[in-house]
């Protein structure tokens, strides 16, 4: 049976056929030998054919297909005008060797060409690629890196330049900004109160908002044309007649020092400099609002816009953020203290980025944890919805929202939550009501649910059961069930690990520690 | 660090205030050698305290007739001297500082605002050189860490995985001169950017914007290398660093990996990270010959050196 070789370079596909090599004899070690020097090599592996790319575009777009695993039809017009031809229903007396399997797969479909991608096939072609300029004649030396080097180029420019994150970076780029524009503002500010303080330092007192402070002293400008005309327009700005007043008085009685009208004027155009960019933040703070309702409608539901894009942007992009398990999403923003806590063996943060949402501000000291861990949780869904599913809606969201202030009820007062299984029937039966244009969403977001179901149902159920017994009694019933299944699943770990080998044998008793520590640190709480 | 340095210039009065640019906290060996007193600083130092003098006094005019025409370099216009490394294509200029140059395969460009020093050759040409900053680039610290053989030397081919901006990879390929080639692999589309914009300059680099966990997508893109590089931070590495050898590295080409003990397990000491990453190469038939560390530059660093299928011992078997 003979062996075919595909080899793809960059300026065209070659054909080798590989004779006296027995399918029993495949010793790599002896292919390897053999290998290494050309006159030995060369007898075993002959070049059948070469198609070079007619242009740098077909080039491009033959690598793009390679890459991918697909096979072109001029790599499928190649290889049937090449090889011999297979007969109908017949099996085939020869196999194509190929680098990845996916492109094997590909072509056995379209032509029925057996192809196998093996170590030895692998080996051959190592050989292939070391003496591949020696057997195309017409190729001399330094080509083969001229035509690398332009495909090379043209294929990253081509990768550059299209990035599926494309909407992520907006939003990634905003919160940057907005941060940014944050303190660059309130720095300003206060450069502003700084400077007019000199004039009129009694104001700082009265007024006290930053971007407050900038309006007034652009409008009063010299405090000794301060009247009481003034105190309509300084009403409208403060909101508050008396406090215009009180402005008006302390103009009269000021003890700051006369500024000339250069300097005053200098005061004002900075001030209203500190104005535009205050203005200019609440545009892009609306912008960023109206993104993340674009990209992740369900996550900004759940945890607001700002820790939403604050997560997307650490995780890197939406597709990274719904790539981590929730453990990671609710230590996100935490990497310092866990590394620090792992280093050390002590305790790992409870939370990340996540704490600024305000469920964890509302939860009790010792169920800030577990409310994180929830929450993580549910933004683990809601990124996953709002990255795989394909029509928009904040249905879930919202949904996933009334849960965790449901949770936090549980916490707080005992209020059994709802099962997770009936919130998102109901979310579901909600969007299969609205029509059928959202029927899509619903199909691809319910395959998730599903598996959600699976994942929480356990938790709802075994809270159902235990919904008629007291609070402390539950709990403690719940714990019991943890530590059984931690025990189980570190007797498991140990019977791997002993089979890995004794140097493993210390982890083992650590991470025992670990986890006496850990219910020792419950008992506490109780 | 810092007594060596004055010792061998003979001048005290250098030894303080004076280590504001360059790396003088790690001088390695190879940079500290052969240094003779005081002849490098250029006479143009004025105003020091009455010892430096006592120090230009006696190098001065020599350091200014050997390194004549060291304009545009380091520290202003110091004169400079630079003397070929161990390693071909390295060079050290000898100036106020020593630092690891690399000769410029295009003349007058800097790639990321690093220094360059152009020297005047015997027969009235001239020549440029760029300075090859060791805390930026894993590479020069593992040169200035006396590792012994880094194997890219004019002429290889040199695949170069995680090439990142493309800093380190414009020192590769001035290294590996016209007559080599890197190809430099690197994931991130942003700092892909950077790369392929370094790369329209120089011929020689191939930029590659793909994921080096699969070296079958990009297999059309790269022939048989010489030696591999990688500096890819994953906790993967050594698997990676396998599959490329796998395909594109010949047999009895080297490999230099520069192992960051965090991004593979925080929690154990370095060393035995190290140990459990060489180890792992071994059964990936690679033969490491030589690990350094790279510890003034970078904190629990490693780069390792060695061998891929080494055809000795097929050799010893047919002599057997």
């Amino acid at each position: 049976m003979a062996t075919f070789l595909l080899y793809e370079s960059s300026s065209g596909f070659g054909l080798f056929e590989a004779h006296g090599l027995d399918e029993i004899g495949q010793n790599t070690e002896a292919v390897r030998s053999s290998i290494s020097d050309l006159s030995r090599f060369g007898r075993v592996v002959q070049l059948t054919a070469f198609h070079p790319f007619e242009s740098a575009l077909d080039a491009l777009n033959q690598v793009n297909a390679v890459s991918e695993g697909v096979m072109t039809d001029e790599l499928r017009s190649f290889l049937e005008l090449n090889l011999p031809k297979v007969k109908e229903g017949k099996k085939a007396k020869f196999s194509l060797g190929l680098a990845e399997p996916k492109l094997g797969s590909h072509i056995f479909e379209a032509t029925k060409i057996p192809c196998q991608s093996n170590e030895f096939v692998l080996e051959l072609l190592r050989g292939v690629r070391q003496h591949f300029d020696r057997f195309i004649k017409d190729l001399k030396p330094g080509d083969l890196e001229k035509s690398q080097l332009g495909l090379a180029h043209s294929y990253s420019r081509a990768k550059v330049k299209f990035n599926v994150n494309r909407v992520d970076n907006m939003v990634i780029q905003a919160i940057f900004l907005l941060d940014t524009l944050d303190k660059d503002i309130n720095s300003f500010a206060m450069r502003v109160r700084e400077w007019y303080s000199w004039h009129f330092p009694e104001l700082v007192k009265i007024v006290n908002d930053n971007y407050l402070y900038a309006r007034v002293s652009k409008m009063i400008d010299d405090k000794s044309k301060l009247t009481e005309e003034h105190i309509p327009m300084l009403t409208e700005v403060l909101g508050d007649e008396d406090k215009a007043k009180e402005v008006v008085e302390a103009g009269k009685a000021s003890m700051g020092q006369d500024l000339s009208p250069v300097d005053l004027i200098n005061v004002q155009t900075f001030a209203q400099r500190v104005m535009d960019l205050a203005d200019y933040r609440k545009k892009l703070y609306d912008y960023l609002v109206a993104k993340m309702s674009d990209i992740a409608p369900n996550l900004a539901a759940l945890i607001g816009e700002m820790v939403g894009a604050r997560l997307i942007s650490h995780a890197g992009s939406l597709t990274n953020l719904a790539k981590c398990p929730s453990s990671t999403l609710q230590i996100l923003g935490a990497e310092k203290a866990l590394f620090r806590a792992l280093k050390t063996r002590g305790n790992t943060p409870k939370y990340g980025l996540i704490f600024h949402s305000s469920f964890i501000g509302r939860a009790s000291a010792k169920n800030k944890g577990r409310i994180a861990r929830y929450l993580a949780n549910k933004c683990s869904i809601a990124s996953r919805i709002d990255c795989f599913a394909d029509g928009a809606t904040t249905a879930f969201g919202e949904k996933l929202r009334e849960q965790v202030e449901e949770r936090l009820d549980f916490y707080d007062k005992g209020v059994a939550p709802r099962k997770n299984v009936d919130v998102m029937k109901e979310v579901i039966e909600n969007l299969q009501n609205k029509g059928e244009e959202g029927e899509e969403t619903v199909e691809a977001a319910s395959a998730k649910k599903s598996k959600k179901k699976k994942a929480k149902g356990e938790e709802g159920e075994e809270e159902a059961m235990d919904e008629d017994k007291s609070e402390k009694k539950k709990k403690k019933e719940k714990r019991k069930m943890e530590t059984a299944d931690e025990n189980e699943k570190s007797e498991k770990k140990k019977k791997k690990k002993s089979k890995a080998g004794g140097d493993e044998a210390t982890d083992d008793g650590q991470s025992k520690k670990k986890k006496k520590k850990k219910s020792k640190s419950e008992d506490d709480d109780e | 660090m810092r007594p060596p340095l004055t010792g061998g210039r003979g001048g005290g009065g250098f030894s303080g205030g004076r280590g504001g640019g360059g790396y003088s906290g790690g001088r390695g060996a190879s940079a500290g050698r052969g240094r003779g007193g005081g002849r490098s600083f250029g006479g143009d130092r004025g105003g020091r305290g009455g010892r430096g003098d006592r120090g230009r006094g006696r190098g001065g005019d020599r350091g200014r007739g050997r390194g004549g025409g060291g304009r545009g370099g380091m520290k202003g216009g110091s004169k400079v001297i630079v003397e070929p490394h161990r390693h071909a294509g390295v060079f050290i200029a000898k100036g106020k500082e020593d630092a690891l140059v690399t000769k410029n395969l295009v003349p007058g460009e800097a790639v990321y605002n690093e220094k360059r020093i152009s020297v005047q050759n015997e027969d009235g040409t001239k020549t440029e050189y760029r300075v090859w900053n060791p805390f930026r680039s894993k590479l020069a610290a593992a040169i200035l860490g006396g590792v012994d053989n880094i194997w890219i030397k004019p002429g290889a081919k040199v695949l170069y995985l995680g090439a990142a901006s493309g800093t380190t990879v414009s020192h590769v390929s001035d290294l590996v001169g016209p007559e080599g080639c890197v190809y430099a692999v690197e994931f991130s589309h942003r700092s892909g950017r950077d790369l392929v914009n370094m790369a329209k300059k120089r011929t020689n680099v191939i930029p590659i914007i793909e994921d080096a966990r699969h070296p079958a997508k990009y297999r059309m893109l790269v022939g048989m290398v010489d030696v591999i590089f990688s500096d890819v931070a994953q906790p993967d590495q050594a698997r990676i660093l396998a599959l490329n050898a796998n395909f594109f590295l010949k047999s009895g080409g080297h490999f230099v990996i520069s192992i960051k003990a965090n991004c593979i397990d925080s929690t154990v000491p370095a060393e035995a990270v190290f140990q459990s990453e060489v180890k792992k190469l071994q059964q990936e038939q690679f033969k490491p010959a030589e690990q350094v560390t790279l510890e003034p530059f970078e904190r629990d660093h490693a780069c390792v050196v060695g061998s891929y299928r080494v055809p000795k011992k097929t050799k010893a078997a047919t002599a057997a």
